[in-house]
């Protein structure tokens, strides 16, 4: 049960075929809390600190701003946590933040299906440039919004005083 | 030997300033806060010291140890990073190398250094007078000395402000904090402890070697275009105010097919990139604004080429700069 959870956090499972996952993982808080360890190892590798209380009305702002993907190959670039990392679970993971996770990514499945369909209705109305750009608050969690190539080039080249010590994006490895 | 013929120069205008100061008192007082500005940007270079700061970026903190040398010919700098992830970054002039521990490897990673704490300021301060205006504030306590206590304020708002705390004996920069327009702190950095070197040996100017791991070179994978060339696909108009290209090279960017054109722009302290890629033209357009701890940045995709701006800067400057882009039509 736990490898069919990996897979499908690494999208190696279709959303459709998981309903029972889901489900189970809501019943059962050993899947739960593994759901939201896989989750903030990735999100660990990934460079993302753990979710501040705001994480969910950015994550809906940023998904408002994104165009439409509409090739379902392009959203199964996700960076693959290796196997050995998967079954080390550190046991000093805040359960809180675990369930947090399994709720809003929980939350997030259910909701995905109904916004693409809206999405690709308003894509289909209006060019997305015309979208107003909306002022975004100043939030860690947002990190993955600017994109870590492009982050490095700037640093590598442009750095900023504390970039020398303290390092704001993953390396690719 | 440079360094010692500009504190010549610095001094003889400065006896320059006390003449003047007899005409015109407001324009004295003016030029001897910016005089303060300027001995912090040279005593950083050609000082010797060794201290411990504390940088703070967003709810990031790390202590560094520093140890700097200057011989009358070159500058030696070794910074090592006392919490978490033990990096060190040793600099020679303008040379960087930095060894950072990661995972089974230590990965050296090699830079142009220009900016490094308390060397934070450039020597030659004409752009920063244009954008900025300096005040004195009340003399403070920092890292157990006194300290003139200077803020320099953006003349608009395309750039943060700062408050520096410069040394009375030294004439070294302390301390230094860059605030927003809501005058939030967002990044500071600053001694606890500081002492001048005594010693003149360099046998602290290199890498702990731990031989267990393995050692990975990474290139920086940038080539400078001449300041000549011209491009024939777009040109750079009507930029922010006071902002200036400083430099422009291509690079390679980590999941990009090509190289992309990469241009600095400068105020004189805050610095911004911007990235010109071609793309497919049938991409849809998209903006894509948002803000990260201290960086902003803004993403334009539109006519077949995809057009970036990062920066430590307010987020209405990296659009601006983004926006500076024209395309010649074919």
């Amino acid at each position: 049960m736990n490898e069919q959870l990996s897979a499908l956090i690494d999208n190696e499972i279709a959303l459709a075929d998981a309903a029972h996952l889901l489900a189970a993982a809501q019943s059962n808080k050993h899947l739960a809390d593994a759901w939201g360890h896989y989750h903030l190892i990735g999100d660990a590798m990934r460079g993302t600190p753990a979710f501040s209380a705001d994480f969910q009305q950015n994550l809906m702002q940023k998904i408002e701003l994104e165009a439409t993907v509409l090739s379902p190959n392009a959203q199964s670039n996700r960076t693959e946590a290796p196997a050995a990392v998967r079954t080390k679970l550190p046991p000093s993971w805040s359960i809180a933040a675990s369930m947090a996770a399994v709720m809003i990514v929980g939350w997030v499945a259910v909701q995905q299906q109904p916004m693409i369909d809206a999405g690709m209705k308003v894509a289909a109305l209006q060019p997305i440039a015309t979208q107003p750009v909306t002022e975004q608050t100043t939030v860690a969690s947002l990190k993955e919004s600017i994109p870590t190539e492009y982050l490095m080039a700037h640093q590598a080249s442009a750095p900023s005083l504390s970039s020398y010590y303290i390092q704001t994006v993953n390396y690719a490895e | 030997m440079k360094r010692f013929v500009l504190a010549c120069l610095l001094a003889s205008s400065c006896q320059g300033v006390v003449q003047a100061a007899t005409l015109n008192l407001q324009a004295a007082a003016d030029d001897g806060i910016w005089q303060a500005l300027q001995k912090a940007a040279v005593a950083a270079r050609a000082l010797s010291y060794q201290g411990i700061f504390v940088c703070q970026s967003g709810q990031q903190s790390k202590s560094v140890q520093i140890t700097h040398f200057f011989n009358g010919q070159g500058e030696y700098a070794r910074n090592i990073v006392l919490d978490g992830t033990p990096r060190e970054v040793f600099s020679q002039n303008n040379d960087l190398v930095i060894f950072s521990p990661k995972n089974k490897k230590i990965v050296v990673e090699k830079r142009r250094g220009q900016n490094m704490f308390p060397a934070i300021l450039p020597t030659n301060l004409d752009a920063i007078k244009e954008n900025y205006t300096l005040r004195p504030a009340e003399p403070e306590r920092v890292a157990g000395r006194m300290t003139q206590v200077l803020v320099l304020e953006p003349k608009d708002t395309l750039r943060y402000s700062y408050r520096f705390w410069i040394d009375n004996e030294y004439g070294l920069l302390l301390k230094s904090v860059m605030f927003n327009s809501r005058n939030e702190a967002m990044e500071s950095i600053g001694f606890s402890e500081l002492a001048l070197l005594t010693k003149v040996d360099l046998d602290w100017f290199k890498p702990k070697i731990d031989s267990n791991k393995s050692y990975v070179i990474e290139e920086d994978a940038a080539i400078t275009i001449a300041e000549n060339a011209t491009n024939i696909e777009w040109s750079i108009k009507d930029l922010p105010t006071g902002y200036r290209k400083i430099d422009q090279m291509r690079r390679v960017v980590h999941g990009k097919p090509l190289p992309v054109t990469h241009l600095i722009f400068s105020d004189g302290l805050a610095t911004v990139s911007l990235f010109i890629e071609p793309i497919a033209k049938n991409v849809k357009p998209k903006i894509i604004h948002s803000m990260v701890g201290n960086t902003s940045f803004y993403t334009n995709t539109a006519d077949g080429y995809q057009v970036t701006a990062v920066g430590e800067v307010p987020e209405a400057t990296v659009a601006q700069i983004a926006h500076a882009v024209s395309f010649k039509k074919p």
